[in-house]
């Protein structure tokens, strides 16, 4: 019975996608994350469920700071790409050390995004 | 030319199965007197396309609309609908009729189910309050012919129904499409099935006989010796392969719907810019007949052999002018070639533009690496690069598969930090999907060996070609890799399966081999296996196998099919049935969009 409800609260988040208020989003997610928590075999998407609660917060707080509503809904590296992409380095590099990000697809990440910015520069110096 | 395809060479007669549901088709619109307005799903408008023109419709004074969530604009007082047994659509049948009813019309309704109706679907009919209204009916339309050897049942989502949502109905669908052909060719005695829904068809076929038995006595020799049923399942490596053929190629890159490609009429020749041009695609077009099932780069050269030649004729006859008049009969027929040259020569170029990429070449090389299973390391590394640098998901997902298979599965380490890359490259709304892909058991976590290479070894999938413009081994078709599930056919029609049994354990599924009620001793002499010999003696036609793949089959398998038939000694023709024609971008779509919609 808990697994079948954790499968379904795995959907759940997925419907309520695209609402504008970000706050129960959040918390259904985390939902997810605890109900998964509650088995064994569902670790890893326990983890992810804890990764993407995460992930919504940091991209809410995002969005206040820039005052742009770009970042909800987007995948980690897209996060760090419009970071980059909007000059905004610090913020790039906080994203990635809070997911862990590996050192290869950050480099991939920040090349491609300075290249379609056009920032010949500061690709070469880095 | 037509979209329609010309069936007149087929080794059944496809034509009057065709003529068939034209015919019952046309029977139900007779029996709605008066104008009426006939709405049909997007999907099934395309379905019905390969079976008559719309202007037959017309001529019964019927109007044509696509249904959809929007509400009906139609003068007719009354309505057609003609869905396939869909949810969705239902709801969007219930829409409009409330929609007419807010605005006061008064309108008669029918419902034809295709193929047949659906408990559930009248269930959400009852729900609306609209099952009052309607007229129900059904329109038994299962196998389409595609082409004169390919026959369709144009189910996009039958794979994902069997192997993620366990909805077996497609199986049934697949039965009595069977069961339908029997009634028209006469009972097939030799039923081989390998996998799950395979031996449940046939089951089911069975099953059907008995209930509804065709009769054997006036039917004389069935037409129809061996019909092979293969899960998809069985075989998901060969799908997860980048095609290589040009018809191959053509679907990969362009997508074949309903037997013809929709590319921009720029890259045809035409000059209008934006405009989008169809090009039907059926062994109506010799050329194309000739060239579909080839390699792509031997298709250039054949074209471009066909265009010097002309061209040599034409040199020929301006600077001679003492032509006798048959000459120049025989030059402006071969003229008459020209158009469908310049098609190819369009649609090969346009390929090559694809295909000539550094990617694509890399990419395949991969998938042979992944193949001959023996550089783990390699592989697992490319795919790690191609995640992270975000290219499009089906493509990350065809390899993993690709690889997942041929290993058993990833060690948990690399499977999990795998699915975490393309959670964090790709968004945390694929979590369903990976889920999915996990349940079908298409990407996993390693437990344990992988018999990869004991099966490929056995069924020698990997072949060396030595001259790729005259191969002589089906593996020509993926440059040195032989599609397992064609394999698996030719034990199938040369030996049965019992040879092959301890290697049918290693794939998954049961399998299963059957003889059926056969009337007469000489006729079961007849069957296949017990030598080409009497077959090809019997009344001057060879045997004839039906090939069916539940859950899709790929293009360059029908080639590897075709290509097996029109080897020297070999006994028999093939006639393949489907649920649909597939890549594998075409079957991990739907995988993609149902998890991504949250599944409800």
């Amino acid at each position: 019975l808990l697994l079948k409800e954790s499968r379904e609260l795995e959907r759940n988040p997925m419907a309520s996608k695209g609402s504008p208020l970000h706050g129960p989003q959040v918390r259904l997610v985390e939902q997810a994350h605890r109900l998964f928590a509650e088995t064994k075999e569902h670790l890893f998407e326990s983890k992810s469920a804890e990764e993407h609660a995460k992930l919504l917060r940091v991209q809410h707080q995002l969005e206040v700071s820039t005052k742009q509503a770009i970042f909800v809904g987007s995948s980690v590296s897209d996060t760090i790409k419009t970071c980059i992409v909007m000059g905004n380095e610090r913020a790039a590099v906080k994203v990635k050390s809070e997911f862990k990000v590996p050192d290869k697809r950050w480099y991939w990440l920040k090349s491609c995004a300075l290249a379609t910015v056009g920032n010949w520069d500061a690709l070469e110096t880095f | 030319m037509a979209q329609i395809p010309n069936l007149d060479n087929a080794a059944l007669n496809l034509t009057a199965l065709r003529e068939q549901s034209q015919k019952e088709l046309l029977s139900i619109i007779k029996s709605i007197r008066g104008k009426k307005c006939l709405v049909i799903d997007p999907k099934l408008a395309g379905t019905l396309s390969l079976i008559l023109q719309t202007s037959v419709l017309k001529e019964y004074g019927t109007e044509l609309r696509i249904l959809s969530a929007d509400p009906l604009q139609t003068e007719c007082p009354k309505v057609v609908y003609l869905v396939r047994s869909q949810l969705n659509f239902m709801k969007f049948v219930a829409n409009q009729i409330k929609n007419d009813e807010s605005k006061g019309l008064q309108r008669e309704y029918h419902l034809y189910f295709v193929p047949r109706r659906i408990v559930a679907c009248e269930k959400i009919l009852e729900e609306e309050k609209v099952h009052q209204k309607l007229t129900i009916g059904e329109y038994p339309l299962y196998l389409v012919p595609l082409d004169e050897d390919v026959l369709s049942l144009e189910l996009d989502y039958s794979l994902q129904e069997c192997l993620i949502e366990g909805d077996t109905s497609s199986v049934w669908h697949v039965a009595k499409a069977i069961h339908k052909l029997e009634f028209a060719f006469g009972v097939i005695p030799n039923i081989r099935a390998k996998g799950v829904a395979s031996t449940k068809a046939a089951e089911l076929l069975n099953h059907m006989q008995l209930e509804d038995p065709v009769s054997m006595d006036n039917m004389g020799i069935p037409e129809i010796d061996t019909v092979i049923l293969l899960d998809r399942e069985v075989d998901m490596v060969t799908p997860m392969c980048s095609q290589l053929t040009y018809e191959g190629l053509l679907d990969e890159m362009l997508e074949i719907h309903n037997g013809s490609v929709e590319v921009d009429a720029s890259i045809m020749g035409a000059q209008q810019d934006g405009k989008k041009v169809k090009v039907p695609l059926n062994s109506s077009d010799k050329l194309y007949k000739e060239i579909r099932d080839l390699n792509l780069h031997v298709v250039v050269q054949v074209v471009r052999q066909k265009a010097t030649s002309i061209q040599q004729d034409y040199a020929e006859v301006k600077s001679t002018n003492t032509q006798s008049v048959s000459e120049l009969k025989d030059f402006v027929k071969r003229l008459h070639s020209l158009p469908e040259i310049a098609r190819h020569v369009n649609l090969a170029q346009h390929l090559q533009s694809f295909a000539a990429k550094p990617a694509f070449h890399a990419r395949v090389e991969i998938e042979q690496i992944i193949l001959e299973a023996h550089t783990y390391e390699t592989c697992y590394e490319y795919i790690e690069e191609i995640i992270q640098k975000q290219e499009p998901i089906e493509t990350v997902l065809r390899l993993l598969v690709l690889f997942s298979l041929t290993n058993a599965g990833l060690p948990k380490k690399n499977f999990d930090y795998l699915r975490r890359e393309i959670l964090h490259s790709y968004g945390f709304e694929h979590m369903p999907l990976l889920y999915n892909l996990e349940k079908a058991g298409l990407v996993k976590r390693q437990e344990s060996r992988t018999n990869w290479p004991v099966i490929s070894r056995a069924l020698q999938l990997i072949v060396d070609i030595k001259d790729p413009e005259n191969p002589d081994d089906i593996a020509y078709i993926f440059a040195g890799y032989a599609p397992l599930s064609i394999r698996l056919v030719q034990h199938a029609v040369r030996s049965g399966w019992r040879s092959i049994e301890e290697l049918l354990k290693l794939l998954p599924g049961p399998h299963m081999d059957l003889k059926r009620g056969v009337s007469t001793i000489s006729s079961s002499e007849l069957l296949p296996g017990s030598g080409s010999q009497q077959s090809t003696d019997r009344v001057g036609h060879r045997s004839l196998v039906l090939v069916v793949f539940i859950g899709g089959v790929t293009s360059a398998e029908i080639a590897a099919l075709r290509f097996l038939s029109a080897q020297e000694g070999m006994g028999y023709d093939f006639l393949v049935a489907t649920t649909k024609v597939i890549t594998g971008n075409t079957l991990l779509r739907p995988i993609i969009a149902s998890s991504k919609e949250g599944m409800i």
